[in-house]
């Protein structure tokens, strides 16, 4: 399911560099918005499929209350640039939580920076997929402890920083792909897997390229500088909560 | 209704069991006190009542503990829900929802009530509670005391018989504490609930309980009377100390019962005077603070001058705190001494955090001036402010940030420019040893507070600030806390404390501030200030009023030219 | 007022408003006609004051700045990179730069065009519309109420978000606290390094109320009604598999007509239906009950049918290619207005007689004003 999801994800961003020529052009600009509502939809389905055996009241709880880091660093930061302290919970947060608890945490602290501000918008379901990702990446990272596991995720931060923006300004390019698109760094339906590539870099590197910087600095240095004790934390809270019983 | 057998407690990793040899049977309609020291396994026991150990915080768990017919071996606490109500110490962190009716209707979402009868049942809870009038707010913004009566009515709606609850009051102002235990007694009388309660602050519930359970180590006694309870156990409130010290029986568990035995006492004692009534700044009674030794391990008799010029380490002059649009502190004018103990007391919203924070140069008055030795702490780099003034906040906790005590201490050596190992010396000064690898979350409230002040006093302040030290802290702790604060208070420091607790202040305090609605309206030797007023006054004084004597401690001193 | 009197001041259900702030917004991404577009947003403006939820976070102002901004962002990139847009009537002429082969020989600056710089702003005004749609629906029926009608199969989700949503205020309100403790430790609380140490105590103090937190939820009976069997479970879960399944293939179906063929659409449909049913089957046997739900009744009834009727008239008057559904880009024309979708729309402001005055809003109008009695004596 997480896989099956995954794909229609990839399909949502990346669409633009594959799909047939007529169809971008009459459905370019609806298609974001398609996209927005079945990934929604499929994202719902997913979260129910992965909770279906019983979340018990101990895990609802964690994952609430980090979430709710996640969420509040979220409202915190809104508007400044490329601080997103948000990541580190993800990262740091995924990281102990395991794959399938770390994927619902990116999800969930989406959706509660959402609830917060009052923001439901057509960007929230790309938004609870990618976070979901980053912290689902932290997860799967190979083990290791010490000074390399701080190195390590604080790599990891960067390049999840930078990717985040990449794949999250995919979203709404092909809304400049209409007829009234800046020629070279809009979307062209029909024209080259390359072609569309080579606008789309330049179109990144024109709009977000310095912020995703920012953030990568930003989240790659509170890694680095909080992750031991956080990680410390966070296993021993994990730790408490797991006397699971029979 | 409840019965254990022989039940004992072991948690994984542990040498011997946290409890063990309860055996307890609690009819219908009891309203029975758990009492005992920190640490002795009041929580462990009361969890196991509903099941919470050993399914929820795990540990092995050995003879019975049935629950109206149910074993807690086969049920978990969620399929106890509607025979026993659990509710913990901090409301705040037991809402699931953030309306006081969202909250009271989540527990009967879950266990699927019909929305119908659901409804009639919020209703009916609501009234119980007396919460009718703010259903709709929400919870953030509630006191303490309407948070916790939610807690109460959030668990009651799922219509248990048995209520159990773990010191629900000791995160709460006298104010809010008595909210809460007289809806308690209501559910007791009215509703013929069966309630255990755990609590440290004995002289607020002594006299609610029919029966009582002494935990002491781990030991747990069989149900007791109150009053037989009372001689020997290990905490007790200041009344039973009084009357355990003179030997009466059957022993008091009231006031009223005890001035009717300290009849003859209060008749030796008179020839030390009669309380005229208070004034601000009034005169003060014929005896002074310093006539003797009145703490146990205070290093020598307290010296300190009351009324002989003593030093202003602290001077705020027509002080006046905006906070949010409320004018928290109104033209105020005070001075504090050093060497010497000053409580701050005054209402919830009176104003004495705000002063705290000022002292602190946390807070920028807008009008006024605040001088801590001769210098206005906001102005001064936090790094220079730890040497001039220092603060310890309410929850300790927010000072702590490493992830053992032994870190801790060496973090703060660094972060006050104090050498290393000084912290570590003052956790073993004012607590004793400490266990070194122990994460700062897992230690007691008493620990807690121990290391957030010798964090504090490795900066060496001159004034030493504490807002609500007490809470959540048991007797002997507290006792511990006298003592340090006036040791603390005799080696020079201005000692500046925001409480509520009125039995601290009568064993600890010089001088008594007394604030509302931000202003001044008593300031005055401790003794004159608290003695003779019906909120303020202790226990010891309500007893032996209108003779002045504020302590055990202060009538054993009298007694003693006497005998 | 004796009218919405007597129907008591309610909350409508906030299924109705997001019904009818989507259908709005899906009219707007219709259309690129200004006039159209400017009347979208005041109706959705003067809907939202008048039947906004009081106590929610107010949505509308910072979506229709976003909004604001993406105008601002299409009309940059135009003037930066220029647009197909033959345009003659040229009203800048920046320097320009060819950059090389590699990056497809773009040319940056050069003259800016009058119509392509409209034609830019247009589609910005289309996006932005949109969301200012989105923005009136979250301020009309906060996100929060919208929870509590989750389906069952996502209860331990919806109370985890509850959860978080709960406690984020006292996160801040955490932090603040130990942003000040980290003064009185003798540091300035500004910084990097400062954030990182921030982190730990405020994690640490929200993690323990957590399990706080979870005892109290475990008393209080959660998680008592069993998840689902598993005969129940194979079922959803194979249900949910095949719907995301044909979510997929009639995702690529419909972008590659020459693979997928005439199936693309009603593959993605079937798709789409059975991962909603799959949400369903669980919720079926679900026993938790719900408190107090908004009925939905007929204000209800008529927000969602004007949201659906704006929204098809705009697809209809666009695909039949009826002219002032968009913008004439060259040469540049005023629009004219088509009459039918544009009355559908009016209608839509008729939302704010079809529903009561939300209590809170009621209750502040009387408190403001003084003259209305409370609302028991009407009545």
């Amino acid at each position: 399911m997480l896989l099956l999801t995954t794909i229609v994800g990839g399909a949502a961003f990346l669409w633009p560099f594959f799909a047939d020529h007529t169809f971008s052009e009459v459905h370019g600009q609806d298609l974001p918005w398609l996209f927005a509502v079945v990934l929604g939809l499929l994202a719902l389905v997913l979260l129910s499929q992965v909770t279906s055996v019983g979340l018990d009241a101990k895990q609802v709880a964690v994952l609430g209350v980090l979430a709710a880091v996640g969420g509040a660093l979220r409202v915190l930061s809104a508007g400044t640039a490329g601080i997103e302290p948000l990541f580190v919970a993800l990262i740091l947060g995924g990281r102990v939580l395991g794959p399938g608890m770390a994927f619902l945490l990116g999800n969930l602290a989406m959706v509660t920076g959402a609830f917060l501000t009052s923001g439901i918008g057509p960007w929230l379901p790309f938004q609870m997929l990618t976070a979901g990702w980053v912290a689902l990446g932290a997860a799967l990272l190979p083990r290791v402890t010490g000074r390399a596991e701080v190195a390590l995720l604080t790599a990891y931060a960067a390049v999840s920083s930078f990717a985040y923006g990449a794949v999250m300004n995919l979203w709404f390019w092909p809304f400049l792909s209409a007829s009234a698109a800046p020629t070279g760094a809009s979307f062209e339906p029909g024209a080259s897997v390359l072609t569309n590539a080579a606008h789309y870099g330049l179109f990144y590197l024109a709009t977000s390229l310095g912020w995703d910087l920012a953030r990568a600095i930003v989240t790659s240095g509170l890694v680095a500088l909080a992750s031991r004790p956080v990680l410390r934390t966070l296993r021993r809270a994990v730790r408490l909560a797991a006397f699971a019983d029979a | 209704m409840i019965e254990l057998q022989d039940v004992a407690v072991t948690y994984a990793g542990a040498a011997r069991p946290t409890i063990a040899g309860a055996t307890l049977r609690i009819d219908e309609g009891e309203f029975v006190l758990v009492v005992g020291p920190t640490g002795s396994g009041k929580s462990t026991l009361l969890r196991c009542l509903n099941g919470l150990v050993p399914h929820f915080s795990g540990g092995t768990v050995s003879g019975r503990v049935v629950i109206d017919g149910r074993d807690t071996r086969d049920h978990r606490p969620r399929d106890l829900a509607e025979v026993v109500g659990f509710v913990g110490q901090d409301p705040m962190a037991s809402f699931v929802t953030d309306t006081v009716e969202d909250e009271i209707a989540y527990g009967m979402e879950t266990l699927g009530v019909d929305p119908t009868a659901m409804r009639r049942r919020v209703e009916e809870t609501l009234d119980l509670l007396g919460l009718a009038s703010v259903r709709d707010r929400p919870l953030a913004q509630l006191s303490g005391g309407q948070q916790q009566r939610v807690a109460i009515a959030a668990v009651l709606a799922a219509g248990p018989r048995v209520l159990v609850l773990d010191e629900p009051t000791s995160a709460l102002d006298p104010v809010g504490a008595e909210e809460v235990l007289a809806a308690l007694h209501r559910l007791v009388h009215d509703v013929g609930l069966t309630v255990v309660l755990a609590e440290h602050r004995l002289e607020r519930v002594i006299h609610y309980a029919d029966q009582i359970v002494v935990i002491d180590g781990g030991r747990v006694s069989p149900l007791r009377h109150p009053a037989d309870a009372m001689i020997d156990s290990p905490v007790h409130p200041p009344v039973v100390a009084l009357g355990r010290s003179m030997l009466w029986s059957p022993l008091p568990l009231s006031v009223r019962e005890a001035r009717r035995a300290a009849r003859g006492l209060r008749g030796q004692l008179g020839h030390l005077g009669h309380l005229g009534p208070v004034e601000a700044g009034g005169p003060v009674g014929p005896l002074g603070r310093s006539g003797h030794v009145s703490e146990p391990g205070a290093d020598g008799p307290v010296t300190t001058p009351v009324n002989n010029e003593p030093t202003k380490a602290a001077v705020g002059t027509h002080v006046t705190v905006k906070r949010d649009g409320i004018v928290a502190l109104d033209e105020v004018t005070v001075s504090f001494a050093d060497h010497a103990v000053t409580a701050v007391m005054g209402r919830n919203g009176a104003g004495k955090s705000t002063l705290l924070l000022g002292l602190a140069g946390l807070l920028r008055p807008s009008s006024g001036s605040l001088r801590v030795m001769g210098q206005d702490p906001a102005q001064l780099r936090p790094s220079a402010r730890v040497g001039v003034v220092g603060l310890v906040p309410q929850d300790p906790g927010v000072l702590l940030y490493a992830d053992s005590v032994a870190d801790e201490c060496r973090a703060a050596d660094r972060d006050l420019g104090a050498p290393p190992g000084r912290t570590a010396a003052l956790v073993r000064e004012i607590y004793g040893e400490l266990p070194g690898d122990a994460h700062p979350s897992d230690l007691s409230e008493g620990q807690r507070l121990a290391l957030a002040l010798a964090i504090i006093l490795a900066g060496s302040p001159h004034v030493l600030l504490l807002d609500e030290p007490t809470r959540g802290l048991d007797y002997a702790a507290k006792g511990h806390l006298v003592g340090l604060l006036r040791r603390i208070a005799n080696a020079g420091t201005a000692v500046i404390l925001a409480t509520h607790d009125v039995e601290l202040v009568a064993e600890v305090a010089d001088r008594v501030v007394v604030l509302a609605d931000g202003q001044i309206v008593a300031d005055g030797p401790a003794r004159s200030v608290i003695a003779g007023s019906p909120a303020f006054a202790p226990q010891i004084a309500k007893i032996m009023h209108p003779v002045p004597l504020l302590t055990v401690a202060d009538v054993s001193a009298a007694l003693e030219p006497a005998s | 007022m004796a009218l919405v009197a007597h129907s008591r001041h309610r909350m409508v259900h906030p299924v109705a408003w997001w019904a009818w702030g989507i259908g709005l917004a899906a009219a707007a991404s219709h259309t690129t006609n200004p006039i159209l577009l400017v009347l979208i947003v005041v109706i959705a403006a003067w809907v939202v004051v008048e039947r906004r939820e009081l106590g929610a976070i107010d949505a509308f102002v910072p979506f229709l700045l976003i909004g604001l901004g993406a105008i601002a962002f299409r009309v940059v990139m135009t003037v930066v990179f220029g647009n197909g847009i033959p345009g003659g009537t040229i009203i800048l002429d920046l320097p320009s730069v060819r950059l090389p082969s590699w990056v497809a020989g773009i040319r940056l600056g050069g003259p800016v065009s009058l119509e392509g710089v409209v034609a830019a702003a247009a589609e910005g005004a289309r996006l932005a519309t949109t969301l200012a749609c989105l923005g009136a629906a979250n301020a009309l029926a906060s996100p929060k109420r919208l929870l509590r009608y989750a389906p069952a199969t996502l209860y331990d989700i919806g109370t985890a978000v509850v959860v978080a949503l709960t406690f984020a205020p006292q996160l801040v309100e955490l932090a603040g606290r130990v942003r000040t403790a980290r003064q009185l430790r003798g540091h300035s609380g500004r910084g990097l390094r400062e954030v990182a140490r921030i982190i730990v105590p405020v994690l640490s103090g929200t993690l323990d109320r957590s399990l706080d937190l979870a005892a109290s939820m475990e008393s209080r009976g959660y998680g008592r009604v069993p998840a689902l069997s598993r005969r129940q479970r194979t079922g959803a879960s194979s249900l949910a598999l095949v719907g995301a399944a044909g979510v997929v293939a009639g995702l690529f179906g419909v972008m590659s007509p020459s693979i997928g063929g005439v199936f693309g659409l009603p593959t993605l449909v079937l798709g789409v239906l059975v991962s909603a049913g799959a949400l369903m089957v669980g919720a079926r046997t679900d026993t938790r009950t719900a408190y107090r739900r908004d009925p939905w009744r007929s204000p209800e009834w008529i927000l969602s049918a004007m949201g659906a009727a704006v929204a098809l008239s705009f697809l209809l008057a666009e695909s039949r290619g009826i002219p002032g559904m968009a913008l004439a880009q060259v040469p540049l024309a005023w629009p004219e207005l088509p009459w039918v979708p544009a009355a559908i729309l009016a209608a839509c402001a008729l939302a704010i007689p079809a529903t009561p005055l939300p209590p809170r809003l009621a209750a502040r109008r009387r408190g403001l004003t003084h003259v209305s009695p409370p609302q028991g004596e009407v009545s």
